[in-house]
């Protein structure tokens, strides 16, 4: 039976063998390689709902608009993310009120829908409290406002869906599920155009909702809210039946709807409304449960950007204070005659929430994070620990540490380092440049030169760091010139090929070769230049509103080819791609040639390659047309033949492509719901998820010295994937042997002080990278039986170390900071903590040997000092040497005190035995009195420590010797000196006693045939 | 030709079947794999000698547990043993590193220990006597490696006052049903709501149980610090008084390594 067992095993192996190669995808590619997350959380980003536990104020989740869902178990003041590993866009959060502790929802998909909103996908499920998450259905629902769960019963729902904002969809309306979301039914649905905004239950009675449906509509061009069919309706029958209750509300068209219950008294409702005519908008109340309305208040602060602050909010314990959402947010303490603004605080407030049991603690939820105020938002505190930070797009300098350059929505333009000491800090940041921030330089030769934008390039800022000096060079339309059209994050860039060349794009490329100081015109309009696309000064419905978000037939993306200053490509936002090859005399559109791709889809990004002037990749984005698909093409021809790279493998659209720097058929992929790695030129791509949320990567960048991938997310900040050479050697051969090694670049000493950091436990801090040499190997296999062993010996096979091998399938990265084990201590009544201290070794070459099960694996790694010293080798040298001579003694001194300790163990031991108690006694007392000068033998390790002897001595000069990097100084040597000849005494001293004293001892005991003394030889007690 | 084509069919007809898993087939195969459960309940205590590797130094670690729920953590420091944590049935100890003293664990541990203490030497022996819940949510990939994810749900634990569940996700090598990573949420303190991991692997036998050699304890997307077992005893003899909290100064807890 086993026979056939392990032939059948055989044959499967065989066939599956024969049918295909092993296709080079999965998650076992990346191993251990692991996102790195750098925040930053100071200027922090939208968060878009509010919602808390019913009876326990300690828990709060905030939904997000791209950086998932987080929780508080703390009351608010720290945060954890727990949706990293599906769509990061939300809707709305919900608390099962009958298991709190355990049951919650997400309905994903922003409902403030401004031009940048994400998209969602669905509605989920948590049955532990947000520990593991299910998808619940309603898939193409693209935005979900409200989740109404039954009070008596889990397993009945109501879900509001505002559905689809770039398009028609019928999944809109009111769903209701009564089998806890396994299947739903549409309840209650207007028409493809206009969705459920908000779904609101009574307090009391489950039977009776209030929902508002809004007409609206985006398109890449243009955004209207409102029309025929928004409208305010009631249900008292659980929904079977819907009613309009407009009695009070003005006639004509209305636009967005807000609504709220009082939940202290039910029949109290209010309403927000924007209508046709403006003296009519804002604050409606109800006394009658909404039949019938009374006008309250048309302030500003009520009636602002309706689209984007749509949010009421009472007081769980009284109907007359209210909050609404807007630009400042607006607190009524009189039911609604009055509102006063709330405290200083980022503005654009989203959502409020009031604490349970206090109602003077409130949060509040903004473009620039979550506030918390403990006296009813007159004053508000930042919570410094949401890295939910939403860059368009980033940069590197050349530094060391290398700065990230990026800008944000509504939250400027600013750069900081990828590394910094104590981790990447708050205070790290610096900022450069207001508004919203889109795309930040800098000058490749000159640091302290960059460049910056806010919205529709109304500025475009040159900033000198050194002088503190910004000047304004956006290009101005000169005679003749029609009027310049920038898009909201208008394309710039700097040039691979010429330090002081500059090109911004409008509908025209401009190039400066001067910073920016002076401009010119390289090409004709590049875009579709459809006039029907261009009245933004119409668009927003019945509430105007010409940001300038909505600027069409634009330029997007320019890339300057880095191999010919005279290649430049040019991406528009109305789906041109347009490339010259001889410095924008000529212009040749390339889209016609780029099959399957639908016509004005957005060119997001286009990529000059490095491995060929011809190449170039561009990256699609269809959302805005509702196309939800990836698009990512490759030439060869300059575009007179275009390739799809892209699989059923990707999930989302993309907006972001990154060419690796070494193998031309490694490329990252950005897209809305994280990053796709292929390591075979776009045959199979592969989702990287190690510490990598399902976020929107709305730019990549990579790093020439580190190797590092740079993500500019649009949700959770800057995340680095460090060193990506090991994926350059992924190819098909290694996946056939049970173990690869992957060379790595040789590992730097660093020497720097571990000061650093000031950041309190609340804030946010980025992590460093690890600066330990590394070991990368691919294993085809899991170790899962036997055992596996992994140590580093020097070039003569002298064990150096031993280390801790990984076993899983795929990238195993192992980490050596080039220590030796630190030395064998004298054991004394306490601890040495000088002698805890591992040396460093020397830089050169170390063998690395993996033992697995009867098979051997060696490679070689190399350590460096680093190029920023202060040392000399002969300095190192030095130090080396002291610090080995230091560790020496201490482990003769923990040898010396281990024979003595064994010596009165005998002595001890044979006490009874009458012909030897009198030597036995004498001795006892010489040994201790010279064991009390060695180690210390009373006290504790605290504030009850006892004088330092000998071996704290040494410890503490083996450790400040073995710490630093350079030469010992003369006071050291001096000290080393006073410690080797005390050292000596007690050595003599023992030696006396040993061959002495102790020696007739033993020669008594062997006379009365007792045990022999037992004890390890020096070799091997210092083992470890 | 056509037996082939059979005999691939069949083929795919058993890795259909081997496929339509579920919980409790799952766990039945992992306890035979480890060695069955007669061998399993003829384990009376357990005892690992061990190393960890910190900071450039290698601390060595012994572990006792036996079938009455009592244990003993201990690791050498420069010469001296120090009991990390001990539990005698009744109370909950460890020796404080400053005072080398002994020290009582506080209630609310004391109790969580209580509480599991009837899950050595396997927690899934008679799972369903003990009250315990099992539940298969699926496949997943870890550690490059087809799982079998499987729900654990133990008694309730405690956590600052309050009874939480007590959740640990197992995966089972789809091919040798064995666990090589389970999951658990951190229920309190500073890091609570962040996922824990434990990761096994150098699975070797000993007196016909299979144990897992390298233990990997780590927080979720974090470095771990790997124990390397270098022995296991079964069924060792063990002086009682090993776990009992010392009243007096001088059986502190501390004594002088071997």
């Amino acid at each position: 039976m086993k026979k056939l067992v392990l032939a059948i095993f055989a044959l499967s192996t065989l066939v599956s063998n024969a049918q295909q190669e092993i296709p080079l995808k999965g998650k076992e590619l990346f191993g251990d390689m692991k996102a790195r997350h750098i925040g930053p959380a100071l200027m922090s980003g939208r968060v878009t709902d509010i919602e808390g536990h019913p009876s326990n104020s300690k828990v709060i989740y905030i939904g997000t608009a791209g950086g998932g869902v987080w929780k508080s178990n703390d009351g608010g003041v720290m945060f954890n993310p727990i949706f990293d590993d599906y769509c990061q866009s939300i809707g709305c959060v919900a608390v099962d009120p009958n298991q709190p502790d355990n049951v919650v929802w997400v309905g994903t998909g922003e409902v403030w829908t401004r031009n940048s909103v994400s998209v969602g996908d669905g509605i989920y499920k948590s049955n532990d409290g947000g520990t593991t998450w299910q998808k619940m259905g309603l898939d193409k629902s693209d935005r979900i406002s409200s989740i109404k769960i039954h009070p008596k019963n889990s397993d009945v729902l109501y879900v509001g869906v505002l559905g689809a904002l770039w398009g028609d969809s019928e999944e809109r309306g009111v769903y209701k599920t009564t089998d806890g979301g396994k299947t739903w039914e549409k309840i209650f649905y207007i028409d493809n155009k206009t969705g459920c905004s908000d779904l609101v239950m009574d307090p009391i009675d489950p039977n009776i909702m209030y929902a508002s449906f809004w007409e609206y509509r985006r398109t890449a061009w243009s955004f209207s809210s409102g029309g025929a069919n928004s409208a305010l309706y009631k249900t008292v029958d659980g929904g079977k039946t819907w009613n309009k209750i407009h009695n009070g509300f003005p006639k004509g068209k209305l636009g967005r709807i807000a609504v709220a219950v009082a939940p202290s008294n039910s029949k109290i409702v209010y309403s927000v409304l924007e209508t046709e005519f403006p003296d009519k908008n804002g604050l409606y109340k109800s006394e009658d449960g909404g039949a019938s309305w009374k006008h309250m208040n048309a302030d500003f602060g009520l009636v602002v950007r309706p689209f984007y602050f749509s949010r009421i909010v009472v007081d769980p314990t009284n109907p007359d204070v209210l909050v609404k959402a807007g630009l400042y947010g607006s607190i009524s303490k009189d039911g609604g005659s009055t509102f006063k603004g709330l405290g200083a605080m980022h503005p654009d407030i989203h959502d409020i929430w009031f604490d349970i049991k206090d109602s003077d603690k409130m949060f509040a939820a903004t473009d620039g994070g979550l506030y918390r105020s403990l006296n009813q938002c007159v004053t508000m505190e930042m919570i410094e620990n949401l890295p939910i930070s939403q860059f368009y797009h980033i940069a590197v300098d050349n530094q060391e540490p290398y700065n990230v350059y990026g800008g944000l929505q509504d939250n400027g333009s600013w750069y900081g380092p990828s590394s910094s000491p104590g981790g990447v800090e708050a205070r790290d940041w610096e900022v450069i440049g207001v508004g919203d921030g889109f795309r930040v330089y800098p000058h490749p030769t000159q640091p302290h030169i960059m460049y910056s934008e806010m919205q529709g390039a109304e500025n475009v800022w040159r900033y000198d760091a050194k002088a503190r000096q910004t000047r304004t060079i956006q290009p101005l339309p000169v005679e003749g010139d029609p009027k310049l059209r920038f898009n909201w994050n208008a394309a710039m860039t700097t040039s691979p090929n010429n330090p002081d060349r500059f090109y911004i794009g409008s509908q025209f490329l401009h190039r400066s070769n001067d910073k920016g100081d002076n401009w010119e015109k390289i090409s004709p309009d590049l875009t579709t230049n459809n006039k029907a696309k261009q009245n933004q000064e119409n668009s927003g419905g019945l509430s105007k509103d010409n940001s300038g978000a909505e600027n069409h037939c634009t330029i997007f993306t320019i890339a300057e080819s880095p191999l010919d200053e005279n290649i430049i490509w040019v991406g528009t936002d109305d789906g041109n791609v347009q490339v010259t090859q001889d410095g924008g005399k000529t212009w040749l559109n390339t889209t016609p040639n780029i099959a399957g791709l639908p016509a004005n889809t957005w060119c997001y990004h286009i990529e000059a390659s490095k491995f060929g002037k011809g190449i170039a990749y561009a990256v699609f984005d269809g959302h805005t047309k509702n196309d939800m698909k990836t698009y990512a093409y490759k030439t060869s021809d300059f575009g007179k033949t275009w390739k799809s790279i892209v699989t059923d493998d990707i999930y989302g659209f993309a907006r972001s492509l990154q060419e690796d720097l070494e193998n031309e058929n490694l490329l990252f992929l950005g897209t809305e719901f994280g990053l796709y790695v292929t390591v075979d030129g776009g045959m199979n791509w592969s989702k990287f998820t190690n510490n990598m949320p399902s976020v929107a990567v709305h730019y990549l960048e990579m790093h020439p010295k580190t190797n590092d991938l740079i993500m500019g997310t649009h949700g959770r900040g800057v995340i680095i994937l460090d060193d990506v050479s090991p994926l350059r050697q992924i190819k098909p051969e290694i996946l056939e042997k049970p173990l690869v090694f992957l060379k790595t670049p040789p590992a730097i000493l660093w020497e720097e002080s571990t000061f650093g950091g000031t950041s309190t436990e609340t804030q946010f801090v980025g992590s460093n990278p690890s600066r330990s040499a590394k070991i990368i190997y691919y294993l085809s296999k899991r170790h899962t039986f036997g055992k596996m062993t992994m140590k580093v010996v020097d070039m003569e096979g002298k064990e150096v170390t031993t280390l801790s091998p990984g076993k899983q399938k795929g990238i195993n990265i192992v980490e050596w900071d080039g220590v030796m084990k630190a030395p064998k201590v004298a054991t004394g009544k306490t601890f040495s903590f000088g002698g805890m201290t591992p040396p460093r070794v020397k830089a050169g070459k170390y063998k690395v040997v993996i033992e697995k099960g009867k098979e051997q694996f060696e490679t070689e790694i190399e350590l460096k000092y680093t190029p920023n010293t202060v040392f000399t080798l002969a300095e190192r040298d030095e130090q080396f040497k002291t610090t080995i001579e230091l560790y020496k003694m201490t482990e003769d001194l923990a040898y010396l005190v281990y024979e003595l300790d064994e010596m009165l163990k005998y002595i001890e031991n044979n006490k009874e035995q009458k012909s030897l108690s009198k030597q036995g006694a004498v001795l006892n007392s010489k040994l201790n009195d010279l064991k009390k000068t060695l180690v210390i033998t009373t006290g504790d390790n605290y504030v009850g420590a006892a004088e330092p002897q000998l071996r704290e001595k040494l410890g503490d000069i083996y450790s400040k010797v073995a710490g630093y990097y350079g030469k010992p100084s003369n006071s050291e040597y001096q000290n080393i000196k006073l410690i080797t000849n005390r050292f000596n005494k007690a050595k003599t001293d023992f030696e006396t006693i040993k061959k002495g004293l102790f020696a007739k001892y033993l020669s008594s005991a062997e006379k009365i045939e007792i045990k022999a003394m037992e004890i390890k030889s020096y070799e091997e007690f210092v083992k470890k | 030709m056509k037996k082939i084509a059979t005999f691939v069919l069949f083929l795919i007809g058993t890795q259909m079947v081997s496929t339509a898993q579920t919980a409790e087939e799952i766990v039945k195969t992992y306890i035979e794999n480890i060695g069955g459960e007669e061998a399993l309940r003829n384990i009376k205590n357990v005892k690992m000698t061990a190393k960890v590797d910190a900071q450039g130094m290698t601390l060595p670690l012994e572990m006792i547990n036996t079938s009455e729920g009592k244990m003993i953590v201990s690791f050498e420091f420069q010469g001296k043993k120090m009991i990390q944590q001990a539990f005698d049935g009744e109370t909950s100890w460890g020796v404080n590193f400053m005072t080398q003293k002994a020290e009582k664990a506080d209630a609310e541990q004391t109790e969580n220990i209580k509480r599991e203490a009837g899950d050595f030497p396997e927690a899934f022996l008679d799972y369903e006597k003990k009250g315990y819940q099992i539940e298969l949510i699926g496949k997943e990939t870890m550690e490059g490696v087809e799982c079998f994810k499987v729900k654990f749900t133990k008694k309730p634990l405690l956590a600052d006052g309050e009874e939480v569940e007590n959740v640990t996700y197992y995966y089972f090598d789809t091919e040798n049903y064995i666990p090589i990573l389970t999951e658990s949420e951190i229920k309190s303190g500073q890091m609570k709501g962040a996922i824990s991991q434990t990761v096994f692997s150098d699975y070797q036998e000993v007196e016909g149980v299979y144990f897992a050699f390298s233990i990997n304890s780590r927080l979720k997307d974090g470095q771990g610090q790997p124990v390397t077992i270098e022995k296991v005893e079964v069924n060792v003899d063990i002086d009682d008084s090993i776990f009992k909290f010392p009243e007096t100064e001088e059986e502190s807890g501390t004594e002088e390594g071997k």
